[in-house]
């Protein structure tokens, strides 16, 4: 039979065939990793996250915070221990993701950065603990001072920059959070909004502890008597008046700052001018909210003077009354305080303080520089803390007052609208350099009274924490 | 031009030929993976073991009696035959272990026969003389599965392609595959010089082309569409009409026929298009599969997914999760290889089919001088190769998918059966006997 040259044609038909298909398998297995194999709807995604045995979160006093268990069914199951803690740590589901330190840390803590060979062998994925400096007694004496509130408040250590307390309210269960979610994302108060980190609330009297510091710097006198000084400052859209009722009176610089009056810093404004204005809050970093690793993302580099919302001579007064264009955050406002205790040189906030691998005991420290940017002089820095603790001696932020405590502080208002915050951002120093600064926000309330209480309570709680190490 | 390949039996003294080196290779990758899955699953029943010493039972019995009855057969076509069963009963157990036992019992069936053929006296002579009463056989069975044809699984929707005795079900498109080629290898090897003569004749061939080839052509092409639209198994269909053209092509040399042939699989194929629902499912997910990558287009995509899972060295038996694909232990065998051990598992896989169908084909070569032999090998060679090209192709979404096993690995007793009973023919055929 003559077919030896058909049957030669059939066996290379055939091995072309064969060499196709193991192309076409070669193409899927290798590039299929980065294309299909992250489609949301492959369950190998599902599965695999399931199986990852996540780290632990503890607080800067190895108080466990989050814990992931194994069930019967060998189904990994995340605990979170304390509510008051929630709004900081966030949420692990296996349906909706991360939020807060959760997300933030979500590679160390799903143990992503494991070598070859622990791949290779398909060793169970376990996930690295970590310690937040947050700190579990600052978070409850928190939650239980805004007692349901809405509202912010950012507590951080001086002159490291440790955040040792973050709490926004309201805020939600992560433990039956999938349970939850339809109705939380619906919810009305948003808790899924950290507002003590993205929220940008009108400042209101807060910046006049920076127009302190444009007066100061330009030298003007704090100790002239200012007529009218409690009157209302009628704004377009609102009337802005002390942060305390006070009688028709005349005022020093100084003391319209205790009260945080409206009325001399529109004049001080007027005086120095559109320039020296935002000269002084560009240095206080006003055009540039500071980040926070994992959580606030670090703002564009080259960011400068010409991205800030530039203050016009049209909006000076709005502006530096904090009602104009200019937002800040309340850990915008702890930098600020903490800036002002620390002779004017502002830590950089953080939250991880160290990381413990699976299987080992020993907690490696996360070093990190973080310079201090300079906001102040030292002499400036020092005149505000003593113009804050007046404040706190004989102003509106009385109510932040502890005993044996040295507390400074400032209580003001902020118009949105027809909604008032109330602020209180203030410090308490502790020994040597070490000190606390805190930013309190308020929503809807027109009390900066309470808003200085809980500050106050915040800071003796903080102060009573670290002084114990 | 080729030489022939003779199979090494001057060294009688080494207990070591190459087919038990190679057979004790499949029983040590077997033996490991035997051990990898049982400490996936921490620990291992009394039937998984069983299944194992079933398989070295088959592989050393096998041996024996081919050593003795066919000694100058070709030595590699029974150890990796017996290595991809293995390795199929082994993903068997690993995918749907209940499943597994049914399997061993139709690989010592599989087996048994296969040394039958192996031992028979003159298997192909037989096969020859008795074509009409094998293809009155093979068309009773055929007619028969369309009145009778039921689906093991007993969903009333499913292809009724197989006949049931009890709770034993067989498929006879699997038989009439072997019968088929037997039965046209025999036919052409008749009409061969006919056929030869006409390419002889030259000039316009092309415009007189004589009812002697397009008339067989014809008459399967016809057949084909009758298991299509009866029984709805495109596959088979497929298979059963390229084969043909295959063998066609080997007997007349004329490449006409292939292309004339794969046009009526084109017209064949859009009619099927229009008409028929299963092929319109078929060729849309085939095109674009990802926007209903959780409806009609599931299971290609989970098999794409395995391929992708499975990376270049696998995910290691019992920690992939080709579950995912739907039938996975019968048509998607391939994917679950891909998944559990990489793209190395499949190349092996490859490979090894390759080496099936290569030394085939050398035999149908080395069978020359008799025509029937030599296109019953071509033939046989062709089914194994088609066959697996297709439902690789098909996992993998370089062609449609249809709905054929994967020789020797996939779930499935009579595909098991047929493909060792070729295993049989073709070491029968490398002894050259007859």
């Amino acid at each position: 039979m003559r077919s030896t040259r058909e049957i030669n044609r059939l066996l290379l038909g055939v091995l072309a065939g064969f060499a196709i298909v193991a192309l076409a398998a070669a193409y899927w297995a290798i590039f299929g990793i980065d294309t299909i194999l992250t489609r949301e709807d492959n369950p190998r995604l599902f599965e695999a996250e399931a199986a990852i045995l996540r780290g632990d979160i503890v607080d800067r006093a190895d108080h466990l915070l989050a814990t992931s268990t194994i069930g019967e069914d060998g189904s990994v199951s995340r605990n979170y221990e304390y509510p008051e803690t929630s709004s900081a740590l966030g949420y692990y589901s296996l349906r909706y993701g991360t939020g807060g330190a959760e997300a933030a840390y979500n590679s160390i803590l799903r143990g992503d950065n494991r070598d070859f060979t622990t791949q290779l062998l398909h060793r169970p994925q376990v996930g690295t603990d970590i310690k937040l400096t947050l700190d579990l007694g600052i978070q409850q004496q928190i939650a239980q001072a805004l007692n349901g509130r809405v509202g912010a408040v950012v507590v951080m250590g001086v002159p490291n920059g440790e955040i040792l307390g973050l709490v926004s309210l309201p805020t939600y269960n992560p433990n039956t959070l999938d349970a939850d979610w339809e109705m939380l994302i619906e919810a009305p108060g948003k808790p899924f909004f950290n507002r003590a980190l993205q929220a940008n609330y009108q400042p209101g009297g807060t910046l006049q502890t920076l127009l302190m510091a444009a007066a100061l710097l330009n030298r003007q006198p704090l100790e002239t008597v200012i007529e009218n000084a409690t009157d209302t400052v009628q704004l377009a859209n609102v009337d802005v008046s002390c942060a305390v009722r006070l009688p028709e009176m005349a005022l020093t610089l100084r003391d319209a700052y205790a009260f945080a009056c409206p009325k001399p810093f529109e004049e001080l404004a007027e005086t120095l001018d559109r320039e020296k204005i935002q000269d002084t809050f560009v240095t206080f970093q006003l055009n540039r909210p500071p980040s926070l690793e994992g959580f606030v993302p670090q703002p564009a580099t080259g960011a400068s003077v010409t991205s800030f919302p530039l203050i016009t001579t049209d909006n000076l007064v709005e502006n530096a009354l904090g009602q104009g264009n200019l937002t800040v955050t309340p850990l915008q406002m702890a930098v600020m305080a903490a800036a002002i205790i620390n002779d004017g040189n502002a830590p950089q906030p953080y939250t991880l303080a160290a990381t413990r691998a699976a299987e080992s005991d020993a907690w490696i420290p996360v070093e990190a520089i973080r310079p201090t940017i300079p906001y102040a002089n030292a002499n400036t820095a020092r005149q505000l803390q003593d113009l804050m603790r007046s404040a706190v001696a004989n102003g509106a932020a009385f109510n932040a007052a502890r005993p044996n405590i040295d507390i400074g502080g400032h209580a003001t208002i902020a118009y949105s609208g027809d909604e008032t915050q109330a602020w209180f951002v203030g410090f308490a120093t502790i020994a040597g350099r070490q000190a606390i600064s805190v930013a309190v926000v308020l929503e809807n309330s027109n009390d900066p009274g309470l808003a200085a209480d809980i500050g106050g309570t915040v800071l003796a709680a903080a102060h009573e924490a670290l002084r114990q190490n | 031009m080729t030489a022939i390949t003779a199979p090494e039996t001057n060294e009688k003294k080494s207990f070591l030929n190459v087919e038990r080196i190679l057979l004790l290779l499949a029983g040590v990758f077997l033996l490991v993976n035997f051990f990898a899955l049982a400490f996936i699953r921490s620990g291992f029943g009394i039937t998984d073991a069983l299944q194992l010493v079933v398989w070295v039972v088959c592989a050393a019995a096998g041996q024996w009696w081919l050593e003795r009855r066919l000694p100058r057969r070709d030595m590699l076509l029974f150890p990796i035959a017996m290595f991809l069963s293995g390795w199929g009963l082994l993903l068997i157990n690993r995918l749907t272990q209940p499943f597994a036992d049914r399997q061993t019992v139709w690989l010592v069936i599989s087996v048994g026969v296969m040394m039958l053929v192996a031992g028979f006296p003159h298997p192909l002579r037989w096969l020859r003389n008795y074509r009409y009463i094998l293809l009155m056989i093979g068309l009773v069975l055929l007619v028969g599965t369309i009145i009778l044809g039921r689906n093991p699984s007993g969903f009333a929707d499913a292809p009724q392609l197989w006949l049931g005795i009890g709770s034993v079900f067989f498929q006879p498109s699997e038989a009439l595959k072997i019968i088929l080629v037997a039965f046209l290898a025999s036919y052409l090897a008749e009409q061969y010089p006919a056929l030869r003569a006409e390419e002889m004749s030259g000039g316009r061939r092309f415009l007189n082309v004589s009812p002697r080839i397009y008339g067989p052509i014809l008459l399967m092409w016809g057949m084909s569409v009758v298991i299509l639209v009866w029984q709805r198994d495109l596959g088979t269909a497929i298979l059963f009409f390229i084969v043909f053209l295959v063998l066609l092509y080997v007997a007349s040399g004329s490449t006409f026929i292939l292309a004339s042939g794969a046009a009526l699989i084109l017209i064949a194929g859009v009619v099927a298009y229009k008409l028929f629902a299963v092929v319109e499912l078929r060729v849309d997910i085939w095109l674009n599969p990802w926007p209903e990558a959780d409806g009609r287009a599931f299971q290609i995509v989970q098999s794409l997914l395995a391929f992708a899972a499975g990376g270049i060295f696998g995910q290691g038996i019992g920690q992939g999760s080709p579950g995912y694909i739907p039938v996975t232990h019968s048509d998607f065998i391939f994917a679950a290889i891909a998944e559990e051990w990489g793209l190395l598992g499949i190349i092996v896989v490859i490979t090894c089919i390759a080496v099936i169908v290569t030394r085939g084909l050398r035999i149908a070569i080395s069978q020359r001088p008799q025509s029937f032999l030599s296109l019953l090998a071509a033939g046989l060679s062709m089914l194994i190769a088609v066959q697996s090209l297709m439902i690789m192709a098909g996992v993998l979404k370089v062609i449609p998918l249809t709905g054929v096993t994967l020789p020797f690995l996939s779930y499935g007793g009579s595909s098991l059966l047929i493909s060792f009973i070729i295993i049989g023919l073709l070491l029968r055929l490398s002894a050259s006997e007859d």
